[in-house]
């Protein structure tokens, strides 16, 4: 087994195992990872219910489940992983983007952590992680990859190109996709999270009854929703007596046109070998149906990796973790968290 | 038995160790970087000057609050995780108790006063008893004209502790009984949260740490705005 070592960064290899902990949003997770790949353990303790009757995740009430959840949640992804705390080489922990309070939570746990057990913290970008979720289910992913990060919080467009190396291809100018299912929801009265409350809906519904604009926007790749989600309310004012299930299947076909044509725009332009989804939006069907179908028309490798890993999750948080102590070796005790962080040192 | 000790509910951070010999080690800050950033660098360097390792720990005591919730959290976090990895049981300890305890020795009605910001205080009122301080009411969260009317209706001299009296110190000194404590004793002592917390471990008064609950007396404002819209 050969120890991998940079100038910076800390030896790690096969056997080394990380305990990821992620509390960006409203998910409360943790989890053992072996060797950047090996998944031991993964458990997501989400925050959902909490949320619904609000319309959307507050913060302090979710701050306040972080610090009921963290313990437990890490001590069950210790069971569930067989290894004992003497085994875990590393703690690594989301530090940023997020919900700054949420964030502090999980990271004054890793840090608690990492003390207790003598071993290297290392403070990870969530966006980052949410990249390496699709590595943990596609070892044999080729690059360069186009990945698509869409969920409540972001909707972005990154060239993979290497461990490390990324180039941002696109992104939202306004609302992220995620924020756009949820106010459409809310406004039809579907409920909280809007994402699979328009899917379920749009499955009954007519796509092609409405037809709400796509914001192609011509110059380059990226994003704005905000129209079409004012498109969508100013057409039920005129028209109250539409069919609901048709609105949802009209919008969620005009979001997914839109984000396939930007993907598939962008991995053409950066010669991507494949395309890979990532977040919570990712677990719409139909936006997983009609990437594959483009990547069947231009030869891609398309990489849909589960619903559980495209959501939040410590898995992928532990998986950069590995790479993050290589590359760049621990992080001091007192970093902090940084919420507005953007994504981690691109290229070009 | 060494008990290490988490403060992190109001601006000061602090950590302490000690046990039946007394405090050994302790660490406040009042000012600077914040809780998160300072807490577990501090807990290293105390420990170390102590010559203490982590593994010699029996409890972790934390300040519950009430206070500040953002700081509280980094605390109580940090002290469960510490509890857990450690394997040692848990003591919580009120930041009012911490704040009314170094002062235990005036023959006044103690009242700890804690800053809660937008325009309210928490509060608790203590009497001196022998060895320590005992806690007469229910611990508060009012505005400084409430807690001024409590103290008036209970009519004796009173010594009003904590950032909230600091902060609130010219209303509270228009009553002509209440003396002001010094900005010394301002925020919670950590020291004194490992001698309160080695009381009760001795009496093996302990929570485990999927138990401890922070005290926030103040609920989330979203679920203030919803039970008042489900009542209309
Ligand atoms: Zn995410």
């Amino acid at each position: 087994m050969n120890d991998m070592v940079t100038t910076a960064g800390m030896p790690v290899h096969e056997r080394t195992t990380i305990l990821g902990v992620e509390t960006s949003c409203d998910e409360t997770a943790a989890a053992v990872v072996r060797g950047g790949r090996d998944i031991l353990s993964s458990v997501v303790s989400s925050q959902v219910d909490l949320h619904a009757r609000f319309g959307g995740v507050v913060p302090e009430v979710a701050s306040r489940a972080h610090v009921a959840l963290i313990t437990p949640v890490v001590a069950q992804a210790m069971v569930e992983s067989g290894v004992t705390d003497a085994d875990i080489d590393a703690v690594a922990v989301t530090a940023g983007p997020g919900l700054v309070g949420s964030l502090l939570v999980g990271m004054s746990a890793a840090k608690a952590l990492a003390l207790a057990w003598d071993v290297p913290l290392v403070g990870v970008n969530h966006l980052e992680a949410h990249l390496y979720a699709s590595l943990l289910e596609e070892p044999a992913l080729e690059f360069p990859l186009l990945v698509l990060i869409v969920s409540g919080g972001h909707t972005l467009l990154v060239g993979f190109h290497g461990h490390g190396q990324y180039r941002i291809m696109g992104s939202t100018l306004d609302d992220a996709a995620g924020e756009a299912f949820d106010k459409v929801a809310r406004y039809l009265g579907l409920g909280y999270p809007g994402g699979p409350a328009i899917d379920r809906e749009a499955m009954a519904g007519d796509p092609e009854a409405i037809a709400f604009p796509r914001a192609m926007l011509d110059n380059g790749f990226d994003f704005s929703f905000s129209g079409l989600k004012t498109a969508v309310i100013n057409h039920v004012r005129r028209h109250p007596d539409v069919s609901t299930v048709d609105v949802a299947a009209g919008f969620q076909q005009a979001v997914v046109d839109v984000l396939v044509h930007k993907a598939r725009g962008a991995a053409r332009a950066m010669g991507a070998k494949g395309i890979c989804l990532s977040g919570g939006v990712a677990a719409n069907s139909q936006l997983r149906e009609a990437i594959l179908d483009v990547c069947v028309a231009d030869g891609l490798h398309g990489y849909l990796p589960s619903r559980t890993m495209c959501t939040d999750n410590a898995a992928m948080v532990a998986a950069v973790g590995w790479w993050r102590l290589m590359a760049d070796g621990a992080s001091p005790l007192d970093i902090g968290v940084v919420p507005g962080i953007g994504f981690p040192g691109t290229i070009g | 038995m060494l008990i290490l000790g988490i403060d992190t509910a109001t601006p000061q951070v602090g950590c302490a160790i000690g046990g039946h010999e007394g405090v050994l080690a302790s660490f406040h800050s009042a000012k600077g970087r914040r809780h998160a950033e300072t807490l577990v660098p501090a807990i290293d360097f105390i420990r170390r000057q102590a010559r203490i390792e982590l593994s010699e720990i029996s409890a972790i005591a934390v300040d519950v609050g009430p206070g500040l919730f953002t700081g509280l959290r980094v605390g109580i976090a940090t002290a469960k995780a510490l509890a857990m990895a450690l394997r040692v049981p848990m003591v919580g300890v009120s930041s009012l108790d911490l704040v009314a305890f170094p002062v235990r020795w005036t023959n006044r009605l103690i009242v700890s006063v804690i800053d809660a910001r937008r325009g309210e205080v928490f509060y608790g009122f203590y009497r001196q008893v022998p060895g320590g301080i005992q806690r007469l009411s229910d611990q508060c969260l009012g505005t400084p004209e409430e807690l001024c009317s409590e103290i008036i209706a209970r009519g004796e001299e009173v010594l009003a502790v904590g950032d909230g009296a600091l902060r609130y110190g010219e209303q509270l000194s228009d009553l002509i009984r209440v003396e002001i404590g010094e900005t010394g004793l301002a925020y919670p002592s950590p020291g004194s949260l490992v001698q309160l917390a080695h009381a009760q471990a001795v009496r093996e008064q302990f929570v485990n740490s999927w138990e401890l609950e922070p005290l926030y007396l103040r609920k989330a404002d979203v679920e203030i705005n919803w039970e008042t819209r489900e009542r209309t």
